[in-house]
């Protein structure tokens, strides 16, 4: 092997395979050491080769072998591949990258310029390079392209300082012990009690947001409507119709809702008050991942977990800047102009990008800021590869959310009439946009609809056409989604932005929510209610919030790790002496709610063939294959149906418009299907 | 002692959850009077039972409350 190269460690393939395709012009040599691809070329003069981690490949456990007893206080970093055993290749590629550590005289940190990417890239440096962490150089870019890739490499950065690792590392070491403590405590108190095993876990920010959802959930369950009644008007004049709400949106009683209409159907309502007003709308700030994924699921209905996945996809093929950022603002050093004329050059949005050329106009910065990072942008390449649906769908919010950054701000006139009719007050409002400024830009996304106006004056008269009175009940307060969950978390100041999107697929994969309505299982209930007895800071906000302050503080220098954790263990070890203590009592509630749960998810809906017992998923003694019977068979009724054998089965909360049966989801394959279970449904393939 | 309703454990009669939503079917019950002018209480339960915005465990004292 060559001595004296420099020797640059990625966080993941592809951004290895554009890096070198970048710093070489197109032509690095591929080769493969341990089974890992490594790129090889020259630069300037100098020898480089390129590697990728793909992930982590060093992970925190317990020394001991020992995978049920608690508490567990020791943390040591291992191969990934020990510690997880999904994670198999991780010692291959520590091997590769050791091998490589030995005829390399420098060193280059081009992971992922946060957190997580300075984790890795100080981890691989640190152990399989023999100690080089602090000697290495930076690269530090936000997008894949050549051009700033090129500058990156031409601008190396001295080691800078471990704050964001050694904050990194202490994450990992505490989401771990209070992961593994808390988890195993509730695993060994369900099987002590006679349950067979299965984990129910629990983390330092999966507490909080479980309870959060618990809250909700008990809202909703307890909820009991109360009548009200809303009054609303047909108003005519010069022939044209337009309909008016009473001043009052909520009328408390039926008797005055009646009268309201009494007095005023036949009668002539007489412009209390005629007002007209223009505003201006200013731009939407740049996307930073939370918006970026809320603003997906408002546009597409994306899962936030989906859009973070999409966003990485578009970062490694050099068409987003780098998604995991906090900030809402775009600095000059991106290129604006640049990246406007890459736009140009794509159909959709020349000439919006043209036109934004020529006024020569900066754009709207939002409030929060990201040293590493600047907001998501688009990088103006076109894209190397065909996009998928849901790759088109994000670039081109992405792309037309930094397009309407730079438009001027939108003008709406917005009018408000108020209808006399006697004692009686009604509300004709409406706007339309008159400028449409960034909303040109921002296409569909910008979401303004117009609702026209009369024209009219203070003292002129419409005719009541018409006034109806409607019954309304208080509504139950809505399910949190997975974008207001998202929300929610930000608002609370817990996980971060590259966490969030995971700890709430978690907490579906546990079995604590269902995936669909984010409805709390009886399982996640009996979790939150034990936690709030036993452990009441695990699932409250204030512990999980002082310690994401206090990594700030690591990160930023200002507070050693080590206190840290040892301050974590500290406030762990007396809730789980609480947990241990009950353990028999925490068991039998989370065995007899892992029972229901689980029951609950073989039910796929009401029978529609008897009307008493529910359809629910049975396996045959014999036969040993699963199918759908009635649960009341003792009564009599053979609604039964097959079921497709491979795969996992999820019921969906609406049945089968055709034929009222159940539909279900099967997943297993590429993508999950729906199949209405009613093997002689009318609409059969197409529930 | 277990709740009667969901088997969960009692707090007086009923679970935390059960009692809390029984509270809640109560105190609504003067404001549903109000809203119509005249409502029997038996009647009441059977609309708060039947209300799709009404929650599963108020639904359930609803019914438990109707005997």
């Amino acid at each position: 092997m060559n001595s004296g190269f420099t020797l640059v460690i990625c966080e993941k393939p592809d951004a290895a395979r554009r890096l070198s395709d970048a710093l070489s012009g197109g032509a690095p040599r591929t080769e493969l050491v341990d089974g890992t691809t490594v790129f090889r070329f020259n630069r300037k003069g100098e020898e480089f080769v390129v590697c990728a981690a793909q992930g982590h490949v060093y992970g925190v456990s317990d020394p001991s072998d020992e995978r049920t007893v608690y508490p567990v206080f020791d943390v040591e970093w291992y191969s990934s591949d020990l510690v997880d055993e999904d994670n198999a290749g991780a010692a291959k590629r520590i091997s590769a990258v050791r091998k490589l550590a030995a005829g390399a005289s420098k060193f280059v940190n081009a992971c992922d310029f946060d957190v997580e990417g300075e984790t890795i890239g100080y981890n691989l440096l640190r152990y399989a390079c023999g100690g080089k962490e602090k000697e290495a150089f930076r690269a530090v870019f936000s997008t894949l392209t050549e051009e700033d890739l090129v500058k990156a490499f031409d601008d190396l950065k001295p080691a800078s300082g471990d704050g964001l690792a050694r904050a990194g590392r202490a994450r990992h070491a505490i989401d771990f012990v209070w992961g593994v403590n808390l988890s195993r405590a509730l695993s060994q108190s369900a099987l002590g009690s006679g349950h067979r095993y299965r984990t129910v876990s629990m983390g330092r920010v999966q507490g909080p947001t479980l309870g959060f959802l618990v809250e909700r959930e008990q809202e909703i369950r307890e909820f009991v409507p109360v009548p009200y009644w809303k009054v609303s008007g047909i108003f005519e004049r010069d022939g044209k119709k337009f309909s008016a709400q009473y001043v009052k949106d909520r009328i408390e009683t039926k008797i005055y809702a009646e009268k309201i209409r009494e007095d005023c159907v036949g009668k002539e309502s007489v412009v209390d008050e005629a007002r007209k007003s223009t505003v201006q709308v200013g731009p939407p700030v740049p996307f930073n991942i939370g918006d970026l994924q809320k603003e997906a699921y408002r546009a597409f209905g994306y899962a936030p977990s989906r859009t973070l996945q999409i966003a990485e996809r578009l970062y490694l093929a050099a068409l987003i800047s780098y998604p995991r950022t906090g900030s809402q603002r775009l600095p000059p050093s991106i290129n604006y102009r640049g990246i406007l004329q890459g736009l140009a050059k794509v159909r959709e949005y020349s000439s919006h990008a043209a036109e934004l050329l020529d006024t020569k106009s900066k754009p709207v910065q939002g409030a929060k800021s990201d040293a590493a990072h600047p907001a998501i942008h688009p990088t103006g390449e076109r894209p190397r590869r065909p996009l998928d649906a849901s790759e088109s769908a994000i670039f081109d919010l992405v792309a037309r959310r930094f397009l309407a950054a730079f438009g001027p701000s939108a003008r709406r006139e917005l009018a408000e009439v108020t209808l006399a009719v006697g004692e009686h007050e009604f509300r004709l409002s409406g706007g339309r946009t008159v400028f449409p400024g960034w909303m040109k830009y921002y296409g569909r996304y910008a979401g303004y609809m117009d609702v026209e106006l009369p024209s009219v004056a203070e003292g002129d008269t419409l005719r009541v056409v018409d006034v109806s009175v409607e019954s309304k009940f208080d509504q139950k307060p809505p399910r949190y989604s997975q974008s207001s969950l998202l929300e929610r978390m930000e608002r609370e100041g817990i996980g971060t932005k590259a966490t969030r999107a995971d700890i709430i697929a978690t907490l579906v994969g546990r079995g604590y929510v269902s995936g669909e309505s984010m409805e709390v299982t009886d399982l996640g209930l009996s979790v939150v209610e034990t936690m709030a007895r036993y452990a009441p800071s695990i699932i409250g906000t204030g512990l999980t919030r002082q310690i994401e302050e206090r990594l700030e503080a690591v990160e930023g220098g200002g507070e050693a790790e080590a206190e840290l954790l040892r301050g974590t263990v500290r406030s762990i070890a007396g809730q789980l002496r609480e947990l241990g203590a009950n353990e028999e009592v925490v068991g039998r509630e989370i065995d007899s709610a892992l029972t229901a749960t689980v029951a609950k998810s073989f039910v796929l809906g009401k029978c529609p063939v008897c009307k008493r017992g529910d359809l629910r998923i049975v396996r045959s003694r014999t036969t040993k294959k699963r199918f759908v019977g009635c649960s009341n068979y003792s009564g009599g009724c053979r609604a039964s149906a097959p079921l497709p054998q491979k795969g996992t089965i999820r019921s969906t909360p609406k049945p089968c418009e055709r034929c009222s049966w159940p539909v279900v989801y099967v997943g297993g394959g590429r993508r999950p299907w729906r199949l209405c279970v009613n093997p002689r449904c009318p609409g059969k393939g197409n529930p | 002692m277990k709740c009667p309703l969901c088997g969960r454990e009692a707090v007086t009669d009923l679970c935390r959850y059960h009692a809390e939503s029984k509270e809640k079917v109560q105190a609504a019950y003067p404001l549903w009077v109000a809203a119509y002018g005249r409502i029997e209480w038996s009647l009441y339960l059977d609309n708060v039972k039947r209300n799709p915005q009404t929650g599963q465990w108020a639904k359930e004292i609803a019914e438990f409350l109707k005997g």
